[in-house]
């Protein structure tokens, strides 16, 4: 007999020792009893005289009852071990396959007519060698794609198996042969005869089969795979390697030029043959340009396209098989049509306007030149202050208020950047101020403080705010943890603070200062220079979600509409893409969408795209065997019956506590 | 031991306890006596009192100061002995109606205390019919209030008013309580003990009491079947109604049985006890029809004669 120990022995010991104690403790508690009236207990006190000369059969009865609840529990928790007879046959095997779900199994070239899927042969090929394993062999399947997922633990219910394998469908991202295999070796650790049947196209990272060792790993090989002891057989599927794919795409803005911006693509020709394709580049719906592409074996073809203009859209590029002749093809994408699309997002551009409130400062009126995406009107305090009272300031992305802290400010989400504020109504409490202080700590993580060094800077005095990270509020610039500049994002609006006097430094003589500017109006506007729209499949990015304040999760809703989770921590959402197309990332707040950042996805993956099958797998320098035949074992599990005499010693128990036999 | 409960009144509804149908049956009753007993002089009971009557009943020796009248001249001339001949006397006969009145009464579907109210008041009748003296005494741990002897048919209007009023509680004390009736009762005479007879103290004292004092017992049991064969199993807590004890018993089949044998037991050995010393003895279920009793009376005798 032996144990498949679903739960650890330890737990379903304390499990045994509390049923037990709660077990013997309700025989020892009396119940209530009912109340019953009788006329003359003097005839009860007789018989019951007569009884006590039979009452250690009484007890013993008691204990008999006792006893059969105890053995009922032990029954109960011997089936929670699940035993099984029969596992002493030595050849009884361990088995996990792998199942590659990775992108290129969606590649169509199985069956007869070649209009089957990879992952439908995969399948077949599963259940086939689940058929084959005997009953005393124990499997389990993992399903292998960016992530390893186990469908079931050791399981000897074959059928069962392959209804769930007959589930799995291939996902979008590449195969991580190195995760799969570790889960595999854990999984198969401590148990007899363990084998691996690895059943995929072979698309696989060179690295993580190199890293695969045989015997115990040497200490320094720290990414060593440790196979030792386990028999790993490879099970090839597909048939055809002729591909051509997108393996790389992305739009960005120039730095210099926002208006404009650019596109990367490069389609690379996996196959054997010389390929015909066109690419047509969609802005939105819209196809903006078409070429047609020659590409010889294994060639790959960079394309840059330079575009002026462009609002916030989703681009689009699109590989279509392209004949000579009548330049028409029967089926428009090839064998793996995954990588024949990819996606990618231009970021909103917006010219902005802004609001000065000054009195005059040519420093602070010259530092808005120098960006050309602004648009600037100026007002006196006095002015600005009628203005709002009255309602009739027009609509800015940010006003710049110079020695100015009003209690009335423009509706949100304007952004706000104050110098020197004072009074009630400044967006930071001064605690102190400091003369002649020297910048000590920059916050370079914050958009507003990118590429300035203050670091030589002069000032004459400076206010010290108090900064309360508690409230969204960020330090980005201090004097010996004296907060000098600070940075505060509310549910509504962003706002930026200095605490010195655009007249008492020689800051704004330096190239930091115009830049310190464009860097808030852009961190105001949410247009970040460094944010990455662009991701492939199955890799865990980190993603800024606009200083988001006080959300801890955002939902990610996929090109499919399949709305998942993803957690968000410092104001970054980490996320996952499963899915090849556009995905959409919304942290909210009650209902309410509070940030909201937009993602492509591609496979981008030339091992993936490189749907060649491997008809041999080297792993750890050997040749991977295909799997041979099981040799039949028999075991069978008895936690059924054992529940089935836990049932009969239930109707036992109630038979005889009903007639008042064990009672 | 718990403490015993006071004694209380017990509010029962005893309205409808004497409806027209019953005072229907009663006619009834009374009619059937008479013709069992058709032939008989009004009133002439016979007791065990010698005196002035006209049926003889034994001689004795003359003694002085005796009447001449009296002398069996026969008998002289026969034996040469003066003998006294002697008469029953005739004399209206007492009927008590000893019902209890304790808390163990009030038990059963119908209580028992009703039924045993309504025999007491069928066998009141049957007697006011035949201008015997009648009076009523509940008990139970004391005696209760009486209803003094009285003679008549038209008492019996007072004798259904005087039983809708009569208090319940107490425990059964037969001892003490026919202990306190022989000394308040001078005239002998029959003494129906109408009563489930659950004295933990036992049934003998009281029923000696009555023999000792020349009183004529007339046993009448009355029992729930309920109380004789309890529908009861599982855990329970007994509680006697009369002494508040609680007993925690699990009753199984067997207890059950046990139980039975032992009520049973208990009844024969009260049957026992008057068969051995001729005391007119009935047993009855509040099941059986109270006239159904009566008549089983009047067949068996010893009620009336």
């Amino acid at each position: 007999m032996s144990f498949l120990l679903p739960i650890p022995l330890a737990t379903l010991g304390w499990v045994a020792a509390i049923a037990g104690g709660l077990t013997v403790t309700a025989y020892i508690l009396k119940m209530r009893r009912r109340r019953f009236e009788v006329p003359f207990s003097t005839l009860w006190h007789r018989v019951l005289r007569e009884k006590e000369a039979t009452s250690l059969w009484k007890r013993l009865k008691r204990w008999l009852s006792l006893l059969l609840a105890l053995l009922m529990l032990g029954l109960l928790l011997f089936a929670a071990l699940e035993p099984e007879l029969g596992e002493q046959d030595d050849d009884a095997q361990n088995v996990v396959i792998l199942l590659d779900a990775s992108a290129s199994m969606k590649a169509v070239d199985e069956g007869e007519d070649g209009k089957a899927s990879r992952m439908d042969a995969a399948v077949e090929i599963v259940d086939d060698i689940l058929g084959s394993l005997g009953g005393g062999d124990a499997a389990m399947v993992m399903r292998m794609d960016g992530q390893t997922t186990p469908l079931t633990r050791f399981e000897s219910d074959m059928p069962k198996l392959v209804r769930l394998v007959r589930q799995v469908q291939p996902s979008d991202t590449p195969a991580d042969l190195r995760r799969a295999l570790s889960a595999a070796a854990d999984a198969l650790r401590d148990r007899k005869n363990p084998h691996i049947i690895l059943v995929g196209d072979g698309a696989y990272d060179e690295e993580a089969l190199n890293a695969v060792v045989w015997k115990k790993a040497p200490e320094n090989r720290l990414d060593a795979i440790d196979l030792g002891g386990i028999d790993l057989r490879y099970v090839p599927v597909g048939s055809t390697g002729e591909n051509v794919g997108i393996v790389a795409f992305n739009a960005r803005r120039y730095a210099t030029d926002k208006t404009s911006y650019e596109v990367y693509i490069e389609v690379q020709n996996f196959g054997k043959k010389a390929a015909r394709r066109k690419l047509v580049l969609y802005n939105g719906d819209v196809a903006t340009d078409v070429r047609t592409l020659e590409l010889k074996p294994g060639e790959k073809l960079r394309q840059i396209y330079s575009r002026g203009g462009g609002e916030d859209s989703v681009l689009r590029a699109s590989l279509e098989i392209e004949t000579k002749g009548d330049g028409a093809a029967k089926d428009k994408r090839d064998a793996f049509a995954l990588d024949d699309e990819a996606w990618a997002l231009l970021p909103a551009r917006r010219k902005q306007k802004v609001l000065l409130v000054t009195r005059d400062n040519l420093f602070l009126e010259a530092a808005m030149l120098v960006y050309d995406n602004v648009e600037v009107d100026k007002l006196l305090p006095e002015e600005f202050d009628q203005a709002v009272a009255k309602g009739t300031l027009p609509e800015y992305s940010a006003v710049v208020l110079d020695e100015h802290a009003p209690a009335n400010l423009p509706p949100p989400p304007t952004g706000l950047i104050y110098f020197h504020p004072s009074g009630d109504h400044a967006p930071f409490k001064v605690r102190s101020e400091v003369v002649n202080p020297h910048i000590t700590d920059v916050n370079e993580e914050h958009p507003v403080m990118r590429w300035i060094s203050m670091g030589d800077t002069h000032f004459d005095k400076t206010d010290v705010f108090e900064v309360d990270s508690g409230k969204g509020q960020v330090v980005l610039a201090s004097s010996v943890r004296n907060p000098i500049i600070a940075a505060m994002r509310t549910k509504e609006r962003k706002i930026v603070a200095c605490g010195f006097s655009v007249g008492g430094t020689d800051f704004v003589l330096r190239v930091g200062f115009p830049l310190l500017l464009v860097n808030a109006f852009d961190w105001f506007a949410a247009d970040e220079a460094d944010l990455m729209t662009t991701y492939a499949t199955g890799t865990r990015v980190r993603v800024p979600m606009d200083g988001v304040v006080g959300a801890r999760e955002a939902d990610v809703i996929s090109p499919t509409g399949r709305i998942s989770r993803a957690p968000v921590a410092d104001g970054f959402a980490t996320f996952y893409a499963s899915e090849v197309g556009v995905h959409r990332l919304a942290a909210k707040e009650g209902d309410k969408v509070i940030a909201e950042v937009k993602l492509a996805a591609n496979l981008s993956s030339p091992t993936e795209s490189d749907i060649a099958p491997s008809t041999e797998l080297r792993a750890g320098g050997e040749v991977l065997k295909t799997p041979d035949a099981f040799t039949a074992s028999h075991r069978r599990s008895i936690w059924i019956y054992l529940l089935l005499a836990v049932v009969l010693l239930l109707c036992v128990e109630w038979v005889t506590f009903n007639r008042r036999v064990t009672v | 031991m718990a403490r015993p409960k006071p004694k209380e009144v017990v509010q029962d509804d005893r309205q409808e306890l004497f409806d027209d149908e019953f005072l229907k049956k009663l006619e009834y009753l009374h009619i059937v006596s008479r013709k069992a007993f058709a032939g008989r002089l009004r009133a002439e009971r016979r007791t065990k009192k010698v005196g002035s009557g006209i049926e003889f009943a034994d001689h004795r020796k003359y003694t002085m100061g005796d009447d001449f009248r009296y002398i069996d001249w026969n008998v002289y001339g026969r034996i040469d002995k003066l003998l006294l001949r002697l008469f029953e006397e005739e004399e209206d006969l007492h009927i008590y109606i000893l019902l209890d009145a304790s808390r163990s009464m009030r038990i059963g579907s119908p209580l028992k205390l009703h039924y045993a109210m309504q025999v007491c008041a069928a066998l009141t009748y049957i007697g006011l019919g035949n201008l015997d003296r009648v009076g009523i005494v509940p008990f139970s741990d004391q005696l209760h209030e009486p209803l003094p002897p009285a003679r008549g048919k038209r008492r019996i209007f007072s004798v259904l008013e005087f039983l809708r009023g009569v208090e319940v509680g107490g425990l059964t004390r037969l001892g003490e309580c026919m202990d306190a009736f022989v000394h308040r009762y001078k005239r002998r005479g029959l003494a129906v003990l109408i009563s489930d007879f659950y004295d933990p103290r036992g049934f003998e004292e009281g029923l000696n009491e009555l023999r000792y004092n020349k009183f004529e017992p007339f046993v009448l049991q009355v029992f729930d079947q309920k109380e004789a064969s309890p529908a009861l199993h599982g855990d329970l807590t007994l509680v006697d109604c009369e002494t508040g004890e609680a007993k925690e018993v699990t009753v199984s089949r067997a207890l059950l049985d046990a139980y039975k044998r032992e009520h049973e037991k208990y009844m024969d050995e009260l049957n026992q006890y008057c068969t051995r010393r001729a005391i007119p003895y009935f047993r009855t279920d509040t099941r059986v029809a109270f006239d159904e009793l009566v008549l089983r009376i009047f067949r068996q005798g010893g009620f009336l004669r």
